[in-house]
């Protein structure tokens, strides 16, 4: 009896049959100290971005503070580790940031960095070593002066330097009457070695996310943007043809695209069906999205499955608020290793709402076998009350487990660490490939295991305010091996090569898989 | 004509404030701005305060048209207050005697202190909005003022409006918990009975069902009005119902641009628009811009107007928990054609009477005994999808119009339709017969 007991501490907890990741909070300890503070023109953004500038291998995180400096913490974890960050002196230490992106924007192999701002956005060029100079002036960059709250990027067919888009918000100088006020969203494009002036993507309702994916594998990426229906009149969710060579066109009804009011405040994507195409979970206010594609490749129209998968973030499921969520940035990330996607979502009030909750736990939708989501928040440890913003589920020490960080409105933000308990295993990819695009933006990464494919769309842009670039992890479950390979953005597809699990690879084009 | 699209002064509102202009820069031109511009803000918050679907939005208003009258009829002789008059309004303050007052720092008081409380639930963008108002529109309304004037006036309009919401907190609307969506709430599992419509969470029940208990403001109950029972449920191919089911599925295959664009311009969705009654307050705003009524007439007409449309749908809702018949959408999913959509989003509860319908009539009958039974006009409100200007002969082709627009949207049986229409006549009767002149 004593025997069994034991047995049953040692064994991950679990639920509806997959297993609940542990999550130890590490925030005190970690070293990170930053708040996402301000008022009205800080009640949306607090991005993290996440990203290896030291050269080790593991990522650092940079902030964004709102009235208080962005700060970049340098990882000095141990891989396997307690969490351990140093802020340092970074040269983005830039306040009203609202967002941060990395983006190797010159492809010179150094990442370089988006700063959204509530002011003017500022590109800043990677020297190395985690030091990033201002470089509007010198890549042509019109920061502008708005209120900045989403970003994406692409290389386009034929360039050798990406296509950004910035989305904005409210005027912030209707301060009577904002409602209707939104202000232009905008496409870079490059110019030589730099942009050419903004092109305004109208119209604009709000953005606070945006992604550019190929929804439907046609080889060109479009642009979704997801909107604030608080403040748009006539507005929509959206999504652009961005052709190359050609101006940016709103999808139609025409071409199957149906209206979609929300309060669009994140995007993220993964394949969730196994179609083969991504899907896309959007977060609201008492209320959230998952869409498929309902009628092929062919037709623009998405259907709804959060409510029939429960991918749902409508309420808080612990605490005892009974008033709906307000969600913010979302990931899909495998944090048990059992080869489904999971999906995370920060949430919390906007300010203090009264209709909606102010004790609203971050959730944590367990992917399970079967193509629904189980709530696992409360116990994996991860259901802070906090008025989340930002987040990034990320390995920030190096095991192959996914850890979490998250922004805080107001207050500090905080960082979880897998303990790794799961028992599935996994793999960490990195893509390289020479030119432009070194880390192969809009590629696909493919992870075959039997006559299962996992599918994964390496974006730039979406959640909430902040991204990742690095390793692309994916859990194997209980098989400790996998064939991979990568459909570059140029559409060729590299070969299947057998990996080991349990271990990161760079996978550069033209190469086999490379242990790191 | 496209449609004039989000003007940045709020287009009808501001029409109100026109008036006054008119009358270059006199007190009551001044105090009409104040009131418009207050009126602009409320309907912009109604669009952006999560709670405020249309019972909601239509019980502030009438709040605030009563509040309105009840400013000016305090320091006028001609005018008879509504004290006695409306359920539960049994005593406002008095002005006090020998003191100067000024009507349009009376107004901005009470329309300040209405709209802070009845929309401080708003997000941080609308309390924001408010805060800026109250500043500006408080310096605007005693700009020219003597100091003790101003002083006496800013009391009063805070004591009367302190009245008004205290007068409020009892009419079993007050309290919005959830959106408006009850936490618990068990479905007749009877066929024929109201289902939910949508995949969202919040909507897995209906809105707002204890709503038709709430006290009316100028009819004596909520049952005041009855209308007869729907139709008699059957998904017999051979029966009525299903035939009233069949017109909204054969209509909807075959609409008309004309019909398509009827339906979106009156869709009024809460959270999207002004709401319905937001609409009709818009209307009435540029009519009486239009006639180039005076502020008295046009706080009357506020008052009967948000008295009207609040009662039209505490006595809809009676009606609609009481026979709590299955929308279309389901029906015909469920009997006719499973992959059917209709054009509007179907909102989330039961089907008969049609609130828009109701109120609209309700509307109509208040405009029709206000500016009569031929009136003519171009409705120039802002609908959020900058649908074009609709004309109209009269407030009633205005209503009936309104009205088909939900079996257009494929949102309403045509039997709903009517005896809303039927209901909302009957509702406005007990508005329009409130003494407001001595």
């Amino acid at each position: 009896m004593r025997l069994f007991a034991l047995a049953l501490l040692a064994s991950p907890a679990m639920a509806q049959g997959v297993e609940i990741p542990h999550y130890i909070d590490e925030t005190a300890t970690a070293g990170i100290s930053s708040t996402y503070a301000g008022e009205w023109e800080f009640m949306t953004g607090g991005g993290v971005a996440a990203f290896d500038c030291s050269g080790d291998g593991k990522p650092e995180l940079l902030l964004a503070g709102g009235t208080q400096k962005a700060t970049l913490y340098r990882n000095d974890s141990p891989t396997g580790g307690a969490l351990k960050f140093s802020a340092i002196a970074a040269g983005v230490e830039l306040d009203r940031v609202t967002g941060a992106y990395p983006l190797d924007i010159d492809s010179d192999g150094i990442m370089d960095l988006v700063l959204l701002r509530s002011g003017e956005d500022v590109v800043m060029r990677g020297a190395g070593q985690c030091q990033f100079t201002r470089a509007n002036e010198a890549w042509g960059f019109d920061g502008r002066d708005l209120w900045s709250t989403a970003f994406a990027a692409t290389w386009e067919k034929g360039q050798t330097w990406p296509t950004l888009a910035i989305g904005t918000y409210i005027d912030r100088t209707q301060d009577a009457f904002p409602w209707g006020s939104c202000t232009p969203n905008a496409l870079y494009r490059p110019k030589g070695q730099g942009f050419a002036a903004p092109l305004d993507l109208k119209p604009s309702f709000c953005s606070l996310s945006m992604l550019f994916t190929d929804w439907n594998r046609s080889g060109t990426p479009s642009l979704r943007v997801s909107n604030d229906r608080e403040y748009y009149k006539g507005g929509t969710e959206q999504m652009w043809h961005i052709a190359p060579d050609a101006p940016p066109a709103l999808y139609t009804a025409a071409e199957g695209w149906k209206p979609l009011k929300i309060w669009g405040m994140g995007i993220a994507s993964t394949d969730v069906n196994g179609d083969g195409f991504p899907d896309y979970f959007m977060t609201s206010m008492s209320d959230s999205k998952l869409q498929v594609l309902a009628a092929g490749p062919d037709k623009a129209t998405f259907k709804d499955i959060a409510f029939a998968t429960h991918a749902i973030a409508q309420r808080p499921y612990t605490g005892g608020d009974f008033r709906p969520s307000t969600g913010w940035h979302a990931e899909f990330q495998d944090v048990n290793n059992d080869g489904v996607q999971d999906l995370f979502v920060a949430k919390g009030n906007v300010s203090a709402m009264p209709d909606f909750a102010m004790k609203d736990p971050n959730n944590l939708l367990l992917g399970l076998p079967d193509g629904t989501f189980a709530e696992a928040g409360d116990k994996a440890g991860v259901a802070s009350f906090a008025q989340a913003r930002g987040a990034s589920v990320v390995d920030l020490n190096g095991d192959g487990q996914m850890d979490i960080v998250v922004v805080n409105r107001n207050s500090g933000a905080e960082v979880w660490r897998n303990d790794g308990s799961s028992t599935g295993h996994w793999l960490q990819l990195a893509l390289h490939q020479d030119g432009a695009n070194r880390d192969g933006i809009g590629s696909w990464i493919e992870v075959r295991q039997g006559d299962r494919v996992q599918r994964r769309e390496i974006t730039s842009g979406g959640g909430h305010a902040g991204g990742q670039v690095g390793w692309w992890h994916f859990g194997l479950g209980a098989t400790l091996a996998a064939d991979v390979r990568v459909i570059w953005p140029d559409g060729s597809a590299s070969d299947w090569a057998a990996v080991a699990g349990d271990g990161f690879y760079d996978l550069t084009k033209g190469q086999a898989p490379m242990a790191h | 004509m496209l449609r004039r699209e989000f003007l940045s002064a709020g287009v009808a509102l501001a029409l109100l404030g026109g008036t006054a202009r008119a009358g270059a820069e006199t007190r009551e031109g001044v105090a009409a701005q104040v009131l418009a511009t207050w009126y602009h803000l409320a309907l912009e918050l109604v669009r952006h305060t999560p709670t405020y679907t249309p019972p909601v939005a239509s019980r502030t208003l009438a709040y605030m048209g009563v509040a309105a009258f009840e400013a000016l009829a305090s320091g006028d002789a001609r005018l008879h207050s509504l004290v006695g008059q409306l359920n539960g309004l049994t005593a406002l303050p008095d002005r006090a005697a020998g003191q100067g007052y000024d009507t349009a720092v009376i107004l901005n008081a009470v329309m300040d202190g209405l709209i802070h409380d009845l929309f401080s639930n708003t997000g941080p963008t609308g309390q924001h909005a408010m805060q800026t108002l109250t500043a500006r529109l408080a310096q605007q309304a005693a700009d020219g003022v003597a100091a003790d004037v101003v002083a006496a006036s800013r009391s009063y309009g805070a004591t009367l409006a302190a009245a008004i919401l205290e007068w409020s907190r009892t009419d079993g609307g007050a309290v919005i918990e959830n959106m408006g969506f009850p936490a618990t709430y068990t479905l007749n599992p009877a066929p024929g009975h109201w289902v939910p419509t949508s995949k969202i969470v919040l909507q897995q029940a209906p809105l707002l069902p204890a709503w038709g208990k709430n006290r009316p403001f100028a009819m004596p109950a909520g049952d005041s009005c009855p209308i007869p029972p729907p139709t008699d449920y059957s998904e017999d191919p051979a029966s009525a119902f299903y035939a009233d089911a069949m017109e909204v599925y054969t209509t909807s295959q075959s609409l008309t641009d004309d019909q398509k664009q009827i339906a979106r311009f009156w869709s009024d969705d809460a959270m999207l628009s002004y709401t319905p009654p937001g609409h009709w307050i818009a209307i009435m705003a540029q009519v009486a811009v239009e006639k180039g009524v005076d502020l008295t007439a046009q706080v009357e007409a506020l008052a009967r107007m948000g008295v009207a449309m609040a009662d039209a749908f505490i006595g809809c809702w009676q009606a609609k928990f009481d026979y709590d018949l299955i929308r279309p959408i389901s029906y015909i999913k469920k009997v006719i054609d499973p992959k059917w959509e209709p054009m509007l989003n179907t909102p989330p509860f039961p089907e008969y009477p049609s609130g828009h319908s109701t109120q609209s009539a309700a509307a109509a009958s208040v405009l029709t005994a206000l500016f009569g039974d031929s009136y003519s006009f171009t409705d120039e409100s802002p609908t959020p999808d900058g649908a074009a200007t609709r004309s109209f002969a009269s407030f009633w082709a205005a209503a009936d119009e309104a009205a088909m627009s939900r079996l257009y949207g494929g949102i309403h049986f045509r039997l709903a339709i009517q005896n809303g229409q039927d209901q909302g006549r009957c509702i406005a009767a007990y508005a329009i017969a409130l003494k407001t002149r001595v």
